[in-house]
């Protein structure tokens, strides 16, 4: 009994987080042998991708191009790679709730690991499933005849597109928690989604929207994203953008983090 | 019958706990705490749990020690699984207390899933993996190091007759094998306290024979080992201790035999042809708990176990002329126990032929 303590307390801190790594870099792996498993997931979100890529640049192309005097590719494409990040984000909240009402859980729960990395591994997972749909994405967008100003700026827009898709799966990954049913969570997702999505500058300037929008979509994360992959892309200065991306992705981070593990754990059985 | 019926162990054996830390504690990969006492493996003290108005748990108390199996048994309902979810940590415990090798459940749940093992009521492995996948990550997940993970892994898929499909994703599964699988995941890290919910539903006859002796064996290492079935025979073979539970509570306890004991009433069944009935019932006399079914032509008489009797009531009907098709000596089964507690009867299956 004493002896048994006493190994119990001999485990520091220190240990305890070596811990939550050691798991969360386990269950990366398991997610990722999943995903390598359904490589629908990931052609799904390359596909919508591409879809959004022609349907805007060949529909609305011509009229925002010529109305705010750019190239409409030019614009579209890196709004194109923040929503394709925040379609990964919406997977985690449909994955994490999948996975959620899965038996495998019920074992978790019962093993001495860290709760924590159950969705950390998951997030993980997904940011790695989302740099490949990214790139793919970037592959048609060349084919398409777009081009990034340097090498280093794809990259850069590649990684601060991914960064916010990150932030978002984790409020995904909140949703999923709260709710654990795959149905609701892919209603619930369509209402940050869409409204995000739409009144952003990922698809159209700020100028073509009404006045009293303007403030929130200059503003909302998926705007100043959207914004800050441009300038990345485009090789021109966006360090206030890039600012206020990483911002927004560390108050998701900060605010969804901790709650998504809370209500993970908070089992109501 | 399967030839594996247990000898009682004279006592617990002493207890070896394997602290499974892994890479965690750097030096040595475990912590072997061995203890004289005969402390038991698992406490349950008044255990409480309730659903809204449901009492699913209501009182329950009792003791594991190492090398012990402990049969739950009950109707639907009963509060197996939720005792076995609050004993493993799975589901919060709303009174009384439990420990595990020593650990409170409510206070030190790290440490109590160090030591248990869980094969669910339904099956709580990764569809997407294979069952060697199943097995490696949950390894990692106790921090078992590499080397020693992947012999353990082989061992159990050799262990479980699961070589032929260890490879192939669980979603192609059979029933079968998936709890095969199931109870395999169980024992990765070799649990002091070893939770087994209705192992064998689902298994054929021969699966089930071998996973009999499977737990008989862990139980003779000196796994204790707490185990719920909806059948008797299952409880009878393996289990030291059968505690049967109808809503929430203990309704009687003790081991098969004297459970059995307990009700003292062998009884001599005799099918008549259907017009010697009455005749036959008239022969045999003034019977305490005699019963006789018309439309089935059988008569059920409660002999103790006085085999002369038994003859004896045989030949007095045969010399008087009445054909008997058929007779047999029925000893009690737990279901009678079961019956005579209950009420109810629980679902009833035959393994051998
Ligand atoms: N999450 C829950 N919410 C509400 N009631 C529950 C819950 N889990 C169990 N119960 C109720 O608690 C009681 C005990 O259930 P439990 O699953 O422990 O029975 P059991 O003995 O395992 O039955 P079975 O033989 O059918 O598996 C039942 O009345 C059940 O309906
Ligand atoms: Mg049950």
């Amino acid at each position: 009994m004493t002896a048994m303590s006493e190994t119990a307390t001999r485990r520091s801190l220190a240990l305890r987080f070596r811990g939550v790594f050691q798991d969360t870099i386990t269950v990366l792996w398991r997610d990722t042998i999943r995903t390598m498993r359904q490589p629908d997931l990931l052609a799904f979100a390359v596909v919508m991708g591409v879809f959004f890529l022609v349907l805007f640049n060949y529909i609305f192309g011509g009229s925002i191009g010529a109305g705010a005097g750019i190239d409409y590719l030019d614009f579209l494409v890196p709004g194109v790679f923040v929503i394709t990040a925040l379609q990964g984000a919406q997977q985690t909240s449909l994955g994490l709730a999948a996975d959620l009402t899965e038996g495998v859980t019920d074992r978790f729960r019962s093993l001495p690991m860290s709760r924590a990395a159950v969705i950390a591994g998951r997030t993980i997972a997904d940011a790695v499933r989302n740099v490949a749909g990214l790139v793919l994405v970037a592959l048609v967008a060349l084919l398409m005849g777009y081009r990034f100003a340097s090498p280093l700026g794809a990259l850069g827009a590649i990684a601060l597109a991914t960064a916010v898709g990150y932030g978002f799966s984790w409020l995904g990954a909140a949703i999923a928690a709260k709710v654990r049913q795959p149905d609701v969570v892919g209603m619930l997702s369509m209402f940050w989604l869409f409204p995000l999505m739409l009144a952003s500058t990922a698809f159209a300037p700020a100028e073509t929207m009404p006045g009293w929008l303007q403030d929130f979509v200059t503003y909302q994360p998926i705007s100043a994203a959207s914004d800050a992959v441009r300038g990345l892309a485009s090789g021109s200065p966006a360090g206030g953008d890039i600012l206020l991306t990483l911002g927004w992705t560390a108050v998701l981070l900060l605010l969804f983090a901790p709650m998504s593990v809370r209500l993970y754990q908070a089992e109501a059985r | 019958m399967p030839s594996h019926a247990r000898k009682p162990r004279a006592g617990p054996s002493p207890l070896t706990v394997d602290v499974l830390s892994g890479i965690l504690d750097t030096m040595s990969t475990s912590i072997a705490n061995t203890r004289t006492t005969s402390e038991p493996v698992v406490v349950a003290t008044n255990l409480r749990k309730r659903f809204g108005d449901v009492e699913a748990v209501n009182d329950l108390s009792f003791l594991v020690n190492a090398g012990q199996i402990v049969g739950l048994l009950g109707p639907n309902g009963a509060g197996k699984t939720t005792t076995i979810n609050m004993l493993t940590t799975l589901a919060s415990i709303d009174g009384g207390s439990a420990a595990v090798g020593g650990f409170d459940v409510k206070t030190q749940p790290d440490q109590v899933r160090e030591l248990v093992g869980l094969a669910g009521q339904s099956a709580a492995v990764d569809e997407k993996l294979t069952a060697r996948e199943n097995l490696d990550l949950f390894g990692r997940l106790y921090k078992i190091p590499r080397a020693e993970r992947r012999q353990r892994t082989d061992e159990l898929i050799a262990q479980f007759d699961m070589v032929e499909f260890a490879d192939r994703v669980v979603g192609t599964y059979s029933g079968g094998q998936r709890r095969r699988l199931d109870v395999a995941a169980a024992l990765v890290a070799n649990p002091t306290a070893l939770f087994l919910d209705e192992p064998t539903t689902g298994l054929d006859p021969r699966s089930r024979a071998e996973l009999w002796s499977e737990i008989a064996e862990l139980a003779d290492r000196g796994t204790a080992i707490v185990l719920t079935t909806q059948y008797l025979d299952e409880a009878d073979q393996l289990a030291d201790e059968i505690l049967i539970i109808d809503r929430g509570q203990i309704i009687a306890s003790g081991p098969p035999k004297e459970l059995k004991r307990g009700l003292q009433r062998d009884v001599l069944e005799v099918h008549v042809a259907a017009g010697d009935l009455d005749r036959a019932v008239g022969l045999v006399g003034e019977v305490d708990g005699l019963a006789y079914d018309a439309d089935a032509g059988s008569i059920g008489i409660p002999v103790g176990d006085d085999v002369d009797r038994s003859l004896e009531l045989l030949r007095r009907l045969q010399d008087r002329g009445i054909s008997i098709s058929d007779f047999q000596l029925r000893r009690p089964t737990l279901d009678d126990v079961f019956l005579s507690l209950t009420g109810a009867p629980t679902e009833r299956e035959e393994v051998s032929t």
